[in-house]
């Protein structure tokens, strides 16, 4: 090319749409044909489209958590060799590109021009709902990443157009509902197919180079608009602590420390002195800790800032290896990324709301209240597993009171209906209300949580996954913490029996198990009564 | 075509009359002694049924008229939360699940989210002692004494309607019906969610029912008024094209948020075949946002879509909406990309060519290019100020480098048709329908504009502007047959034969006994099954017969690229729809002589072109008109691109193809 153009602000707008539409034509295919209740009911999962170099060029989350960590994925993909036309890279590995192991993502590369290399590539990562290991779904309380199911490398799991059947029969086997599997990744297979065509699609009516220069143009232009959005915050530096409960096998509280610094159209995060990998599957990876940082950054900048490479790029990460927040082979990190996260989440924002008083609000529920219940359904002699994760209430802020029963954060993940549930599992819902009363008081309230309450109708293996069970969802401005959460199961005839955070454990048929989910922290002081003479 | 405006005149006795109320005119279009007369009447949104009244009136409707009327009451009603007050009663226990929904937040990165308040206060939640299990059987039977219970705390909220849901009523309605019959004595309207939507998926159905109880009251009256006030027969359009006497739409109230559009789709379908296109994509341009979607014969169908952030678990035709239309605001982001709408100029201050201080918009920049010719817009009251547009654009200009007003007026027109694009390929693409090939209907008073750009980035084979543009959904009402339709979950494996028959033959009973009895013999009957694979939680919508499930894996590989032939297929709810045949409508002759060719100077592709400006109703069947040109018609715009060249088919409608060089 004789000389590269400066795309001007029209054409950047249509080469944005143009992208951003492609990522969400492949989230629809995947949607509306995967079997997986997480992926077609509670949409747990995103798709995304990447330059050769494995730079984000447009996403279409559903899901914060996979918002900041696909690139690594990306990355993971590239690094196995050379890719050519038909090949499909799987992988789930939270060490090479993952970030725990249900969530397995699949990357393609986009060929418009002949030879090497791809002119894109393109990804979706799905949460499967079981990928083996000790317990059913898939998030033991394990010590190590090897008992919470089968760890899959960067591997190709087509080459040339053609699938891997050995890969494929060694995966399945390894799975509690193999048929399930099979149709998930089928599913995730037809969006990736989605997303080569419409690519073509467009390389025919732009040209490859075309697209190309583009995507460089709108991460030159995210780039930009980050660190004009960020010049606009006060400078300077701010430290905050929060700290989980535990790691579910004894050690605890375990402590995330952040120190943010906002410079002249910059941010740090120095998550120095946070605590050391633990035992149990509470850790971090730091995919997953960078997804953290940059959801907090985006909700406090306003959503109109693009999802790309360039809108990443002026946020640092300091996060030393073997902690929480970047924890190393072979730790456990089933949690890291639906508990942890949200802790990160709690103490940037916390970090935040020193710096911008009068914008940030109080902690929010700070746990996805993770169900996992699998065994054999009476009725079909076949296996059922089932995942859940519960809102609870949201922080109150500066003007307004917290949203209750809500997801927050990095999940937006949705409830099964009752009836789908009851259709599919052995299992009855007594109850779904919100938590009255669960929300911090303060001038403004927090939001309250959701209590869930399920009969199991057969024999089964019960993991629960929660924090906030110990620590509240702190409060802001003089403004009280939220409530705790509680965990209960009530054998056949037995009474109530308070559980931990985190317990995994094979209950008989009858049993009820009851979540309560936090209430969010409140926001100011009550004003209080004055004495009466 | 005769279009009457400005003084009142009466027109002889109509036949039939179509009706659709807008925002700022309520449409008529009265079919009268073989003729088709179209007028606007000023709405009166205060007392919405007077514009209806008057038009009524003033187009000789009598005792044997058909008025069919594409009405917004209910949409506004709900949009502007003015229904009545609604006590739930439903399973004890989940009293909160209206409220909770689906737990998740419309918006991921709000710091503050807010979801749409229930209909519904805590305090208007009466929790009833019964349950039953997904097969329908009872757990926990509903007691006299629960009854009595329920009655007397439903009773102390002193309702205006009610609304009855209760777990896995889809599987069985019994308990739903005695507290319906217990209920009727507190002497306000009823809605039980196993009469109106049996289907599975609790909240979807909870949040349905409670929308129509909602929204009966109001709607009743409203429709009282324009019973009171005219002899002829009203129907009115239901979300899903066809039309219900009015009486029954009272009752069911929540079947008809998508009243307009989808007669609008409805009559855009109806051009296109006529102008021998079996496949179109409809464009209905506005003042606020624009309206899209993909027909291939049957109208499309959307299931479980929400209207104003409220599940609607009916028949709702798939029209998709962007907010994108002539009013929408040009802006400029931190780093230097323009952004046009969602955000509106509304009707005041109005675009910056109304010239009340309002911002850039699209309709400024078609101003500017020339597209619009400022007469086309001056039939209302508005003089048009298009120095003020051009002033707008030149200072949204100064935040996109290299450009001046008129590239930056280019640059609003390209961004706002990328959106339109990106909702046209939504409907289709997405779907698994192929654009190209079909036609692009383009109507609404400005998807004319837009019809050669949108025709060329999809791959159509031709535009279609439509006589009557303007009103078309009023048109689209009128010629609308009339229509019932019934569905149910069963949840059944598609080899249970027997129980799916046994299923239909009661819901075509159902559907039959709803149309009264002199229109029976000319309704058709259709089976549809919503089906999946034993696992999937989504259904995919095939028609019935012998060999449906081969059908469905079709669709299946069709759609999703992939079929599984092995597995287990479940069919989940059963639908029945009946319809009878609409009007037949005559065709439009050109009315008036033409005059000296008028000119405007248009800007297209970075240059200013000489283009013509023609009169819709100058053009005889068989006319064509080479691009660059403007065609206006009454209430609509044209604009021809240079390549392209429309003719007037016999129909009435104009085609544009890309013309043969």
């Amino acid at each position: 090319m004789s000389r590269t153009r400066k795309l001007d602000g029209v054409t950047l707008a249509l080469f944005q749409g143009l992208f951003a539409s492609c990522a969400e034509e492949m989230g629809a295919t995947l949607m509306a044909s995967a079997h997986s209740p997480n992926i077609t009911e509670r949409l747990d999962f995103s798709c995304a489209l990447f330059d050769p170099g494995a730079r984000l060029v447009a996403q279409a989350a559903h899901i914060p958590v996979h918002l900041g960590s696909m690139p690594a994925a990306a990355e993971a993909a590239i690094a196995l060799g050379a890719l050519g036309p038909g090949d499909t890279v799987m992988l789930n590995d939270p060490f090479a590109g993952g970030t725990h192991l249900p969530d397995v993502t699949l990357v393609t590369p986009v060929f418009l021009t002949r030879g090497e290399p791809p002119d894109f590539l393109v990804a979706s990562r799905a949460h499967h709902a079981d990928i083996g290991g000790a317990a059913a779904g898939s998030m033991p309380l394990a010590r190590e990443v090897y008992a919470e199911g089968l760890r899959i490398p960067p591997v190709w799991l087509a080459r040339g157009g053609r699938i891997d059947e050995n890969l494929l029969r060694l995966v399945l086997a390894n799975v509690r509902t193999p048929d399930e599997r099979q149709a998930d990744l089928a599913a995730q297979l037809g969006a990736q197919r989605t997303g080569e065509r419409r690519l073509a699609d467009l390389a025919r009516r732009q040209t490859p180079r075309a697209l190309r220069a583009a995507a460089a143009a709108l991460i030159r232009h995210g780039d930009r608009a980050m660190r004009a959005a960020l010049a606009r915050l006060p400078r300077g530096s701010w430290r905050f602590e929060d700290a989980l409960d535990d790691d579910g096998l004894g050690s605890g509280p375990v402590r995330i420390r952040a120190r943010l610094t906002l410079g002249r159209g910059s941010l740090e995060v120095d998550f120095t002195g946070s605590s050391a990998q633990v035992p149990g599957p509470v850790n971090a990876v730091l995919p997953v800790t960078r997804a953290a940082v940059a959801y907090a950054i985006r909700t406090v900048l306003g959503a109109g800032l693009p999802v790309n490479h360039g809108a990443f790029r002026a946020l640092r990460v300091i996060a030393p290896a073997g902690t929480v927040v970047n924890a190393l082979p072979p730790a456990a990190v089933a949690a890291g990324n639906v508990e942890t996260s949200q802790r990160i989440v709690d103490v940037v924002l916390g970090a935040l709301s020193l710096a911008l008083p009068d914008r940030v609000p109080a902690a929010s529920y700070g746990s996805m209240s993770n169900v996992l219940i699998g065994g054999i359904d009476p009725r079909r002699g076949s296996p059922f597993a089932y995942y859940e994760t519960l809102g609870g209430g949201h922080g109150a802020g500066p003007g307004w009171n917290g949203a209750s029963a809500m997801q927050a954060h990095m999940t937006n993940t949705r409830n099964t209906p009752i009836e789908s549930l009851e259709h599919a599992c052995p299992l009855r819902v007594v109850g779904m209300r919100i938590r009255r009363g669960s929300g911090g008081r303060g001038k403004f309230r927090g939001g309250d949580g959701i209590v869930r309450e399920i009969e199991l109708l057969a024999p089964a293996s019960v993991t629960v996954m929660s924090d906030r069970r110990v620590r509240a969802p702190y409060g802001l401005q003089g403004g009280e913490p939220g409530s705790v959460g509680v965990n209960s199961l009530r054998a056949p005839k037995g009474p109530w029996k308070r559980m931990p955070g985190k317990f995994q454990i094979d209950v008989a048929e009858g049993t009820v198990l009851t979540v309560a989910t936090s209430g969010g922290g409140g926001h100011g002081r009550t004003r209080r009564p004055r004495a009466r003479r | 075509m005769s279009l009457a405006r400005g003084r009142t005149r009466r027109h002889a006795g109509a036949v039939a009359v179509g009706v659709d109320t807008g925002g700022t005119f309520t449409d008529f279009v009265a079919l009268s002694s073989g003729r088709l007369i179209a007028f606007k009447i000023p709405s009166t949104p205060h007392a919405p049924a007077r514009a209806v009244l008057e038009g009524l009136e003033r187009s000789g409707a009598a005792r044997d008229t058909r008025v069919r009327h594409g009405s917004t009451i209910a949409t506004n009603a709900l949009l502007e939360r003015r229904g009545a007050r609604v006590t739930l009663v439903t399973t004890r226990g989940f009293e909160d699940l209206i409220e909770i929904g689906r737990q998740d937040r419309p918006d991921l990165y709000a710091l503050a989210p807010r979801r749409v308040e229930p209909l519904v206060t805590a305090s208007r939640r009466v929790g009833v002692d019964e349950r039953l299990d997904s097969a329908g059987e009872t757990l926990r039977v509903l007691s006299p004494r629960a009854l009595a219970d329920a009655v007397r705390a439903a009773r102390a909220t002193r309702p205006h309607a009610i609304a009855i849901g209760l777990l896995h009523a889809w599987a069985h309605a019994r308990h739903e019906r005695r507290l319906e019959r217990a209920l009727a004595a507190l002497g306000v309207p009823v809605t039980r969610s196993s009469a109106l939507c049996p289907e599975v998926r609790e909240y979807e159905r909870l949040a349905t029912t409670v929308t129509n109880a909602y929204l009966a009251p109001r709607v009743a009256a409203y429709l009282r008024e324009i019973a009171r006030g005219t002899r002829a027969r009203l129907e009115i359009v239901l979300s899903h094209g066809g039309t219900a006497p009015a009486a029954r739409a009272a009752r069911e109230p929540v079947r008809q948020l998508l009243s307009g559009p989808a007669a609008g789709l409805r009559a855009a379908r109806d051009v296109a075949r006529a102008c021998g296109f079996t496949r179109a994509l409809t464009l209905d341009v506005g003042g606020t946002s624009t309206d899209v979607a993909y027909v291939e014969g049957e109208l499309p169908r959307r299931r479980a879509r929400e209207v104003a952030g409220f599940p609607v678990l009916l028949p709702i035709l798939d029209v998709h909406t962007v907010g994108a239309g002539g009013g929408s605001i040009a802006s400029v982001d931190d780093g230097g990309l323009l952004e046009v709408g969602p955000a509106s100029a509304g009707a005041v201050p109005g675009p910056a060519c109304y010239g009340r201080g309002g911002p850039a918009t699209l309709t400024d920049a078609l101003v500017t290019l020339g597209r619009l010719p400022i007469a086309a817009l001056a039939e209302g009251a508005l003089k048009l100020d298009p120095a003020a547009a051009r002033r707008a654009l030149a200072s949204l200009a100064k935040r996109l480098p290299g450009r001046d007003a008129i590239a930056a007026a280019e640059g609003v027109v390209q961004v706002a048709e990328a959106r339109m694009e990106a909702a046209l390929r939504r409907v289709s693409i997405e779907r698994g329908h192929d654009p190209r090939g079909a036609a692009l209907v383009a109507f609404g008073g400005a998807g004319g504009l837009h019809a050669c750009a949108l025709a060329e980035a999809l791959g159509c084979e031709a535009a279609v502007f439509p006589t009557h543009a303007g009103v078309l959904s009023a048109l689209g009402a009128l010629i609308g047959g009339s229509r019932r339709e019934r569905s149910r979950s069963v949840m059944r494996d598609a080899r249970d034969r027997a129980a799916l028959e046994r299923g239909f033959l009661d819901l075509e009973r159902r559907v039959l006994g709803e149309f009264p009895a002199g229109e029976r013999g000319s309704v058709s009957l259709e089976r549809i099954v919503l089906a999946r694979y034993r696992g999937q939680a989504h259904e995919i919508e095939v028609g019935h017969g012998r060999d449906w499930v081969a059908g469905f894996h079709r669709a299946h590989e069709r759609r999703f690229g992939f079929s599984i032939p092995a597995a287990p297929v479940e069919a989940v709810t059963l639908e029945v729809r009946g319809g009878t045949p609409g009007e037949f409508v005559p065709r439009a002759r050109p009315t008036r002589r033409k005059g000296a060719p008028e000119w405007a100077r248009v800007r297209e592709s970075g240059a200013w072109r000489r283009s013509r400006v023609v009169g819709r109703d100058t053009l005889a069947a068989g006319a064509r008109l080479r691009g660059p040109a403007v065609v206006t018609d009454a209430g609509a715009t044209l604009w021809i691109a240079s390549g392209w060249t429309a003719r007037v088919h016999a129909s009435g409608g104009l085609v544009l193809r890309r013309s043969v060089s």
